[in-house]
C-alpha cells in the first residue's frame, strides 16, 4: 500500500487503455517454447516458531508432522523440511530487524537510524533479495518474462516503512512495499478490465450525442467530428475484438471493501491468496512473495480464541506452556494458509497441459526467528512445498549449521540462474545446499 | 549539442511553417480576367477615382464588387499585378473598338486589384472562418484539475517567502515542545552538531516540519530532491503516503528523489518532516559522552530547463494549497504548424489519450468519491447526492446548465439502479470527459451565446474551463453585453493564471521554451557551467516577470529595460559586484542593455560554443519580433570555423559567408539585424573589441513598406522594435494566436488595426491587450463575425 497514486497508475500502465488483456494472457511464448514454468513463492510468518511442536523428529522420508506442520499432511510427499539452516549474516541492527532484512537478501544492513532492542541501529539491506533477483533473471528471457514478473503480497503489514516491515529489496537500500490491500492488488491485476468494461458501456451513449451535436453545428466543422465519430467507433470495434480473446480464467471476486483490521486477517489471507493463484493462471507474474505482518509482528489471532498479540506471546519463555501452545496454534495457523495455496495450485491445471500449478511451482515458508524467546537465528525455518524446482521432495534435513545463504542460492539454480555468490560471499560457501535434488 | 553548432541556415520546419501561411493565406486563384460585352463611352470625367469609373464603366457586367453580373458571370480573382491588369484593360477592355485609356485604366486596375482581385484582396474579403477545435493538451490537463479538484486560486494569495517551519524539541513534532514558528525562505540548512539553535535544542534530538505550498512554474516534470543525512520525509500533492520516505535512513544514503509532473503555474501542497535522533526504541542513555552526529537538509529540484538547485524562495508559499488532479496519461503534442498551438486536428493517438485520461480520472474520481463529493458512505441517500454531485460535474465540464435530454443521457442513464455507485460514476466521467461537449470547449453546442462567451474568456486567458460561479453569474445575465465581458476580460487577466499563459508565450516567442543544453567553451568561459546557465535562465525569468507582469505590464520596457538580474555566482561571470552568496537582486541600469533582447540568457541561447551568431540572433529579431517571413535556406551551411580566419570579427566572418546571391536576399535581412548585437559576446558579456578589433554594432531594416531604418547599435533598433507599428503588430498578431488559438484574419479584416491603436490608448499594456483580444472574441456575435 505503500505507494503514490502515481506510481499505482504507472504499474496499471493507463496509456495502453486500448489492449489492455494481451499482457494478461498466458504467455505466447510458453505455448511455443514447450519450456516449463517455473514459480516461486515465498511467505513469510513473524516471531519464530517453537521448535518442539515444528520439526520433526526423524529426518530422511520416513517422519512425522508435529502439529504445527499437520495442515501439510495431504501434500507431506510433496514438502521438504529443511532444518539446521541458520541466518548467519551479521553486523548492524537487532536480530528481528537482521532476520527479516537479511532474510531473503543474504546481505548486511547497512549502519542506519533505525534503533532497536539490542545492537546498533541500522539502515535498509545492502542488497537485492533472491525473489528480485529471481524475477530480473526471468524477466530478461522473451521466454520466461511476464507482464509484471513478480508480485509482492501482504496481509496487515504496517502503514510505515521501516527495517521491520520490508523483506524484498530491488537493491540496496531500495525495499519494496508489499500490497496489502486486495484492493489494490486487484486493480494492478485487473484494473484494465474493469476500465474497459466501463468503457464499452458509455460507448452507445457517446455515439448517439455525436449524432446529436453533429445536427447542430455548421456543416463546415463537421468534417472534423465526422474524424472524431470515426475514431469512436474504431476504438469499439477493437474493444469488441479484444473481447473475443477471454481473459483465460475466471476473475477472482473481490468483496468490496474489506478493511484492513486485525480480524479481518483471515478473510484478508485467502483474498490475496486467491488473487496469486489467479496471477499464476494468467501468468502475470512467476514470483511472488506473500508476507504476513512483519517482522516483530503483533496480529492478534481471536479467531483462534487468542487475545494477546504475536510478539509478546513469542517472548514467553518454554516454561510457560500456555503460550507456547497458543504460539504453537499460531504457526499451524499460518500452516493452514500454505496448505490452502498449496491445494489451490494443485486443483488448478496449467493452460498448456503440463500438470497442476503445483507441480511447477516451488512455496518456501519461512520466517526472521529461529525460536522468538532467544531471538535466535540458528535454525531458522525453511518449509518448502511443491515440485517446481526439481528439489527431491518428501524429506526432513537436518544441515547442522549452515548458513541460510546457500539456500538462495539453489533457489536461483533450480531456476537455472547460474550464480555461485548470492548476498554475503563468505556465507556461500561451496554453493547451493546439498542433498536437495 | 549547443543548436547553433547546426548548419547557419537553421529552423527549416519554421522556414516551411511560413511557407504554408503564405500559401493558405494567398490561395491561388486562376482564369481569365475582365471580359466585357458592353461597349461603354470612355474616359468621361478623368478625375473620377479608380473606384467610380469601375462602377460606371465595368459594374454592370462584372457586379458591383466583382463578382459577376449579366454580362459576364465568373468573377474577376486573380493573379495579375496592377500593372498588368492596366495593361491588358488597355488593349482589351471595354470590348469593342475603343478601350480604356491611362489614367483610368491604370486607376480601374489598381482599384480591383485591391478591392477584390488580388489573393491577398480576396482574403481580406472573405476571412477564414472561426473553426470548431478541440482542447490542446494544456487545456485538457489544466481543464481536469479544475474540474477533479474543484475550482480553486492557482496559488495562496499571499507572497512566495518560503516555507512554514516548525522546529520541536522531541522527534514526533510534539505540539507542546515546539520551540519555533517560522518562515524559512528556503529549506537548505546545515545545522552541524547543533540543534537549529544551540542553547535550546538537543543536539541529539530534535525535529521539524516544514509545509506550505511549491509553485511549478512551467508544465512538466519536476525532480524533487531531498538531500538529507538524518531522517526525511516528503509529503506532496495531498498523497495519503509520502512521495519520498527516508524515515529510515542508511548511512550511505544521501538524497532521494521522486520525479512529478506537474502543470505550470499552480501551487502543490507540500510537507517536508525532518528529525534528527534514530528512531524505534528510545536509545538516549546511549549518547551520554557522546559527540554529536551532524544534521543538514535541502530541499532541491531539478525543473524543466535548469539544473539540480535549492527550490527558489519565489516558488514557496507559506500557505497550504489544495491538492491538484494532474492527469499522468501522455497525449500525442499539439498542431504547431502555423506558428500557435490549436486543437485543430484530432488523431488516433489523441483519441487514445483522452480515453486513457478519462478512464484515469474516473478512477481516481470514483476511488475518492466520499472526498470529492462531500457525501457520507454511510448517507442513506448517498445514491440521490452523489447524482447531484455528477450533474454539477458534467455541467462544470459543458460550462452550461444541461438541458433535459443531455441530463438524461450523461447522468440519469448512467445511474442505473443496477450498477454500483462507484461504476455509475466512472460511467459519468468517462462519458463527460469523452463527449464532443466538453472536449470543443463548448463550440459543440452551435450556440453562440454568453456561456460561449464564458468558455472563450476562461480558456483564452487561462486555458482552463470557466468556474460553476462564472457559470452562475452568466445564468444570471452577468456576461451578457459588451461592458461586462470587457470588465470580466481585465479582471481576469489580472489573476496568476493569466500570468501563466502570458509566460508560456513570451518563452515560446522568444524560442527558450524547449531549449537544448546551452554548452560553452570552458577555456573561454570557465565559470559558465551547467549551474550558471541555470541561474541564467532564472536571470531571464525574472527580467519578463518584472518587465511584462509588473504593474505597467508595458510591452516598451520588455523591449527597452536596461535592468538585468544577477546571482553571487552569474555576478562573478559578469563583472557585477555582488557577494558570491548573494541571491537574484536587479542589478543598476547598464546604458549598453537594451531589453529582453540583450539579457544574457537570450544571447547564450543564440551563438556558438565560442563566439557570437549574429545569424541566429538576426533571424529571432526578424521573424519573432519582426513578424516578418523567411524562405528556407537553399541548401545547409556549416559556419567558417573562426579558427580559419583567426583575425576575422565574427561580423567579417559573416559577412563574407554570406556574400554569394543565393544567401544575400535574406541575409540582406537577417545579419544588419543580428549585428546590432555584436556588442555581446558568446554569453552575453557586453565587450568593446573583437581579436583587438573594435566591433561595429550598426545595422539596419529594410521595412515592409521599403524603407531602410539604420541602427548606430542595439538601442536603437530596440527603440525601432517598441515603437514601431510594424513590431507592435506582430507582436500583437503572435499573442492573438497563443490565446485565442483561431487565425487573427477570421475575425475580420481590420481586427489587428482595432488591438493596435487599443494598444497604444492602453500605454502599451499587454495585460490590456490580452483581456481585449479575449474580449473582442468572445462571440461570433462580438467579433462582427458572421
Amino acid at each position: 500500500m505503500n505507494r503514490t497514486r502515481r506510481e499505482f497508475l504507472r504499474d496499471v500502465g493507463v496509456s495502453a487503455a486500448v489492449f489492455p488483456f494481451v499482457a494478461n494472457l498466458p504467455s505466447l511464448a510458453s505455448h511455443a517454447g514447450r519450456v516449463k514454468k517455473q514459480r516461486l513463492v515465498v511467505i513469510f510468518s513473524p516471531d519464530g516458531i517453537v521448535p518442539k511442536t515444528f520439526w520433526p523428529d526423524a529426518t530422511g522420508a520416513s517422519f512425522e508432522f508435529k502439529q504445527i506442520l499437520k495442515p501439510l499432511q495431504p501434500f507431506k510427499n510433496r514438502t521438504l523440511v529443511l532444518r539446521g539452516v541458520s541466518d548467519r549474516v551479521r553486523g548492524d541492527g537487532d536480530n528481528h530487524m537482521r532476520g527479516i532484512g537479511c532474510l531473503l537478501t543474504g546481505s548486511e544492513l547497512y549502519p542506519g537510524n533505525v534503533q532497536g532492542g539490542s545492537d546498533t541501529p541500522a539502515g535498509w539491506a545492502s542488497g537485492i533479495s533472491i525473489d528480485q533477483e529471481i524475477k530480473n533473471y526471468l524477466q530478461k528471457s522473451a521466454v520466461t518474462r511476464t507482464r509484471f514478473g513478480s508480485l509482492e503480497f501482504g496481509v496487515m503489514v504496517p502503514e510505515h516503512a521501516d527495517t521491520w516491515t520490508r523483506m524484498c529489496y530491488s537493491g540496496p537500500n531500495k525495499p519494496i512495499a508489499p500490497i496489502d490491500d486486495p484492493h489494490q492488488m486487484f486493480g494492478k491485476l485487473y484494473g484494465q478490465l474493469k476500465d474497459q468494461e466501463t468503457l464499452k458501456s458509455v460507448l452507445d451513449d457517446l455515439r448517439e450525442d455525436l449524432g446529436r451535436v453533429r445536427a447542430v453545428i455548421g456543416s463546415a466543422d463537421r468534417k472534423l467530428l465526422d474524424e472524431h465519430t470515426t475514431l469512436v467507433r474504431e476504438m469499439e470495434q477493437e474493444i469488441l475484438a479484444a473481447r473475443t480473446t477471454d481473459v483465460g480464467h475466471a476473475v477472482p471476486m473481490v468483496e468490496p471493501k474489506v478493511r484492513r483490521i486485525n480480524d479481518n486477517i483471515p478473510t484478508l489471507s485467502k483474498l490475496q491468496i486467491d488473487l496469486l493463484v489467479s496471477s499464476f493462471v494468467a501468468d502475470s507474474s512467476r514470483v511472488a512473495t506473500l508476507q504476513y505482518t512483519n517482522s516483530v509482528g503483533q496480529a492478534r489471532m481471536t479467531w483462534l480464541g487468542i487475545q494477546e498479540g504475536q510478539h509478546d506471546l513469542s517472548h514467553e519463555p518454554d516454561s510457560n506452556a500456555t503460550a507456547q501452545d497458543k504460539l504453537t496454534k499460531i504457526n499451524e495457523w499460518y500452516c493452514s494458509q500454505l496448505a490452502y495455496l498449496a491445494q489451490r495450485l494443485a486443483s488448478t491445471q496449467e493452460s498448456d497441459g503440463s500438470g497442476s500449478l503445483l507441480d511447477n511451482t516451488l512455496i518456501v515458508w519461512t520466517n526472521e526467528l529461529g525460536q522468538g524467546n532467544s531471538h535466535t537465528l540458528e535454525d531458522i525455518p525453511f518449509v518448502l512445498v511443491g515440485n517446481g524446482l526439481g528439489f527431491s521432495m518428501g524429506r526432513s534435513l537436518n544441515y547442522g549449521h549452515l548458513p541460510h545463504n546457500r539456500l538462495l542460492l539453489s533457489i536461483a539454480q533450480g531456476f537455472g540462474h547460474r550464480i555461485d555468490k548470492f548476498g554475503n560471499p563468505d556465507f556461500c560457501g561451496a554453493g547451493g545446499l546439498p542433498d536437495l535434488t | 549539442m549547443d543548436e547553433p553548432r547546426r548548419p547557419v541556415c537553421f529552423d527549416f520546419e519554421i522556414a516551411m511553417t511560413n511557407l504554408r501561411i503564405t500559401r493558405s493565406t494567398f490561395p491561388i486563384v486562376g482564369g481569365i480576367v475582365l471580359i466585357s460585352a458592353v461597349s461603354m463611352p470612355l474616359g468621361q470625367k478623368p478625375s473620377s477615382t479608380g473606384a467610380q469609373v469601375y462602377q460606371e464603366q465595368c459594374a454592370k457586367c462584372h457586379g458591383a464588387k466583382g463578382d459577376g453580373g449579366k454580362g459576364y458571370s465568373l468573377p474577376l480573382r486573380g493573379k495579375l499585378s496592377i500593372a498588368e491588369l492596366g495593361a491588358f484593360i488597355k488593349k482589351s477592355m471595354p470590348p469593342g473598338a475603343k478601350h480604356c485609356l491611362s489614367p483610368d485604366a491604370d486607376k480601374v486596375a489598381s482599384y480591383i486589384h485591391g478591392a477584390f482581385y488580388s489573393p491577398v484582396a480576396q482574403e481580406r474579403n472573405r476571412p477564414p472562418g472561426i473553426s470548431m477545435s478541440r482542447l490542446t493538451v494544456r487545456q485538457f490537463r489544466n481543464a481536469i484539475a479544475d474540474l477533479v479538484g474543484g475550482y480553486h486560486p492557482a496559488t495562496p494569495a499571499i507572497k512566495a517567502e518560503g516555507l512554514r517551519g516548525q522546529y520541536f524539541k522531541g522527534q514526533n513534532f510534539n505540539g507542546n515542545e515546539r520551540l519555533l514558528d517560522r518562515v524559512d525562505r528556503q529549506v537548505a540548512f546545515d545545522f552541524g552538531s547543533a540543534g537549529p539553535i544551540p542553547e535550546k535544542f538537543d543536539p541529539f534530538k530534535f525535529s521539524i516540519f516544514w509545509d506550505g505550498s511549491l509553485l511549478a512554474p512551467d508544465s512538466g516534470e519536476y525532480e524533487i530532491v531531498l538531500k538529507s543525512n538524518q531522517s526525511t520525509r516528503l509529503w506532496f500533492d495531498g498523497a495519503p503516503l509520502p512521495h519520498i520516505d527516508g524515515w529510515v535512513k542508511s548511512i550511505n544514503d544521501p538524497s532521494r528523489s521522486v520525479v512529478v509532473n506537474l502543470i505550470g503555474g499552480r501551487a502543490y501542497p507540500i510537507r517536508i518532516d525532518f528529525s534528527k535522533s534514530t528512531t524505534g526504541v528510545d536509545d538516549a542513555a546511549k549518547n551520554k559522552g557522546k559527540k554529536p552526529s551532524t544534521s543538514a537538509i535541502s530541499l532541491m529540484w531539478r525543473r524543466p530547463n535548469h539544473a539540480l538547485e535549492n527550490v527558489p524562495t519565489n516558488c514557496l508559499f507559506s500557505q497550504w494549497s489544495p491538492p491538484i488532479f494532474v492527469v499522468e496519461t501522455p497525449f500525442p503534442p499539439d498542431d504547431r504548424s502555423i506558428g500557435f498551438e490549436r486543437g485543430n486536428t484530432v488523431s488516433k493517438a489523441w483519441d487514445e489519450a483522452t480515453t486513457g485520461a478519462a478512464l484515469e480520472t474516473a478512477r481516481y474520481v470514483a476511488n475518492n468519491l466520499t472526498m470529492l463529493s462531500g457525501v457520507a458512505e454511510e448517507d442513506p441517500k448517498r445514491r440521490e447526492k452523489v447524482m447531484a454531485y455528477c450533474h454539477a460535474f458534467v455541467e462544470h465540464a459543458f460550462g452550461r446548465p444541461l438541458l433535459p435530454e443531455v441530463e438524461a443521457l450523461y447522468v440519469t442513464k448512467q445511474f442505473d439502479p443496477s450498477i454500483s455507485i462507484e461504476g455509475a460514476v466512472k460511467r459519468v466521467v468517462v462519458l463527460a470527459i469523452k463527449s464532443p461537449r466538453f472536449l470543443y470547449r463548448g463550440s459543440a453546442t452551435g450556440a453562440d451565446d454568453a456561456y460561449v462567451a464564458a468558455a472563450n474568456l476562461s480558456f483564452g486567458l487561462w486555458d482552463t474551463l470557466p468556474s460553476p460561479e462564472q457559470i452562475h453569474a452568466v445564468e444570471a445575465g452577468k456576461l451578457s453585453t459588451r461592458e461586462e465581458i470587457e470588465s470580466q476580460a481585465e479582471k481576469m487577466s489580472e489573476d496568476p493564471r493569466a500570468w501563466t499563459k502570458l509566460r508560456e508565450f513570451l518563452l515560446r516567442w522568444l524560442k527558450v521554451d524547449e531549449v537544448p543544453d546551452i554548452v560553452k567553451n570552458p577555456k573561454s568561459f570557465p565559470d559558465f557551467d551547467a549551474a550558471a546557465v541555470s541561474d541564467l535562465r532564472t536571470s531571464f525569468e525574472l527580467f519578463l516577470e518584472r518587465t511584462a507582469w509588473s504593474e505597467k505590464s508595458d510591452y516598451r520596457e520588455l523591449m527597452l529595460s536596461q535592468e538585468t538580474f544577477m546571482n553571487g555566482r552569474l555576478a562573478k561571470i559578469y563583472g557585477a559586484t555582488l557577494p558570491t552568496d548573494s541571491d537574484f537582486v536587479a542589478l543598476p541600469p547598464e546604458a549598453s542593455r537594451a531589453g529582453v533582447l540583450t539579457q544574457p540568457y537570450l544571447l547564450s541561447r543564440f551563438a556558438y560554443l565560442d563566439t557570437s551568431s549574429p545569424i541566429h540572433r538576426g533571424v529571432l529579431i526578424l521573424r519573432n519580433l519582426l513578424g516578418r517571413n523567411l524562405q528556407p535556406p537553399p541548401s545547409a551551411f556549416a559556419p567558417l570555423a573562426p579558427s580559419l580566419h583567426p583575425s576575422w570579427t565574427t561580423r567579417e566572418r559573416v559577412t563574407v559567408q554570406t556574400k554569394p546571391a543565393a544567401c544575400i536576399g535574406c541575409h540582406g535581412q537577417i545579419n544588419p539585424l543580428g549585428f546590432t548585437l555584436e556588442r555581446f559576446d558568446a554569453i552575453g558579456r557586453v565587450r568593446d573589441l573583437e581579436n583587438g578589433k573594435p566591433v561595429d554594432s550598426s545595422g539596419s531594416y529594410v521595412t515592409r513598406a521599403g524603407k531602410t531604418i539604420k541602427f548606430a547599435n542595439v538601442n536603437e533598433l530596440a527603440n525601432y522594435i517598441a515603437n514601431s507599428d510594424e513590431a507592435q503588430s506582430a507582436f500583437i498578431e503572435k499573442l492573438f494566436h497563443h490565446l485565442v488559438k483561431q487565425p487573427v484574419l477570421a475575425y475580420g479584416p481590420n481586427t489587428l488595426a482595432t488591438l493596435q491603436s487599443s494598444f497604444a490608448e492602453n500605454r502599451y499594456s499587454i495585460r490590456k491587450l490580452m483581456a481585449k483580444i479575449v474580449a473582442m472574441t468572445a462571440t461570433k456575435r462580438q467579433a462582427g463575425v458572421r
